[in-house]
């Protein structure tokens, strides 16, 4: 493992110039696009589904509310709000990769949701969207991929109106020592296997075990929301705290 | 509670409801009423809030504790007696129930979930065949009948237990009468006991 410089940034394990992190990311996405659900569910043993819900109960939605589903992937997120904002309300799915973008919109066809959903391919770190706009914004598994994420939190914020609110759904820091010590070797170990005999992509899940390893623990990414300029931020560790869900406001 | 145990009880819920709904056609329109609004249900003992809300093809379950239009708090020893409209004032009464907002939306929505009616019988022929459905519906009408009956024996016993055990009881007078006829008999014991005594001692003189 290599320290990043300030022209460097990580890459998994690797430090790689900035500018070329995007595209690396964009490659692993390309590559597990096709397989991603299927992958996630094996992976987490449908558990993300949770995850996922969790985040929409603190997420307060309402009927008629503006939602931005960040790095929205493959859909999920996007269509529990969908169907939680109703047709007085909008759901924009945003992704920088178009790859995933495809199979998100897609999927999300599929199941009939259309009407209120919107497909954005945009960069978190330069929204393309007009100063308090939504209501929530919620980014799930996606902040570690993420080049700048102080720059990515301070672009949310701009975006989300007064009183809204940002939920940020990632793999972060297990609480307890047994916990992390088996969580190393699945993620390690197993998971790149899986990779390869599901998706027939090691490297790509290599890279995954090893984001979530340098993507910054709870209270870092508490801190970090904090001098974004959110409010009452606080976090829920789920399952031990492979994951967490951090969130907070916009006043 | 388990962590997440709310969430997969909703994703459940919700799964349920949506092929409830999608086997019921005429309960569209009374979905689309309750489109737009939220119905929080607390229930005091489990320290968690459901919330229902209408989607467009199923009823959508949520946990959470932010503003409802509707919010019904009350607590399991309760909740079986929800059912019956003349119990409703006594437990708000008693501040076992506490209602606030619109009470019209629990309404419409115990409304919609009492007349819900799904032709699951013609989903499952569609698996099985009307053959096997007609006589699986029979049992099934068998088994409630039966469980019915027997429900009814069991409250009839149970009724019939107190009554008799209510006969055997003494009233109070009674039981005042007996305690007088018992403390009279000790006194004559007594009296006897003593007199057999004077007697034993002279007779030893």
């Amino acid at each position: 493992m290599t320290e990043p410089s300030n022209n460097t940034t990580h890459f998994g394990f690797k430090s790689v110039p900035k500018e070329q992190k995007v595209a690396m990311v964009a490659d692993v996405f390309h590559s597990v696009a096709a397989k991603y659900d299927i992958m996630n569910d094996v992976m987490s043993m449908g558990i993300h589904r949770l995850w996922k819900r969790f985040t929409i109960d603190c997420s307060g939605v309402r009927p008629g509310q503006q939602v931005l589903d960040l790095a929205g992937g493959t859909g999920d997120i996007t269509a529990l709000f969908s169907k939680r904002v109703g047709p007085t309300g909008k759901v924009v799915l945003a992704d920088i990769n178009e790859s995933m973008l495809n199979v998100g919109r897609d999927k999300l066809r599929d199941l009939g949701l259309v009407t209120n959903i919107e497909f954005v391919q945009a960069n978190a770190e330069a929204l393309p969207f007009a100063d308090n706009s939504f209501d929530i914004v919620s980014i799930g598994f996606g902040l570690r991929n993420v080049t700048d994420k102080d720059a990515a939190l301070r672009s949310i914020f701009r975006v989300l109106k007064p009183g809204g609110r940002l939920l940020v759904l990632e793999f972060s820091k297990p609480q307890s020592e047994v916990l992390s010590k088996a969580y190393d070797l699945y993620s390690f170990r197993i998971l790149p296997f899986m990779g390869q005999l599901i998706a027939n992509d090691k490297e790509s899940y290599q890279y995954l075990a090893e984001s979530i390893r340098m993507h910054p623990d709870q209270e870092t990414l508490k801190q970090m929301m904090q001098d974004a300029g959110f409010a009452e931020v606080s976090y829920h560790n789920l399952t031990g705290g492979i994951v967490a869900l951090h969130r907070g406001y916009k006043f | 509670m388990l962590p997440l145990l709310p969430q997969l009880v909703c994703a459940l819920a919700e799964q349920l409801s949506r092929k409830a709904i999608a086997l019921d056609p005429a309960c569209q329109p009374k979905l689309r009423q309750l489109q737009g609004t939220q119905l929080g249900f607390a229930l005091k003992e489990l320290k968690l809030t459901l919330v229902i809300s209408a989607g467009t093809d199923s009823l959508l379950f949520n946990q959470h504790d932010e503003a409802v239009d509707c919010r019904i708090s009350t607590d399991l020893a309760s909740l079986r007696l929800l059912g019956d409209p003349s119990q409703l004032t006594r437990l708000i009464k008693s501040d076992a129930l506490q209602i606030e907002g619109d009470l019209q939306l629990a309404q419409q929505y115990a409304n919609f979930l009492q007349q819900l009616n799904p032709d699951w019988q013609g989903a499952l022929a569609g698996y099985v065949g009307d053959a096997a459905t007609h006589k699986l519906v029979r049992l099934l009408q068998q088994l409630q009948s039966y469980c019915s009956l027997k429900w009814q024996q069991l409250q009839q016993s149970q009724v019939e237990l107190v009554q008799d055990e209510l006969k055997l009881t003494p009233v109070r007078a009674e039981y005042e009468l007996f305690s007088q006829d018992l403390s009279k008999l000790t006194g004559r014991v007594e009296l006897l006991r003593r007199q057999l005594q004077q007697v034993q001692e002279s007779e030893c003189v």
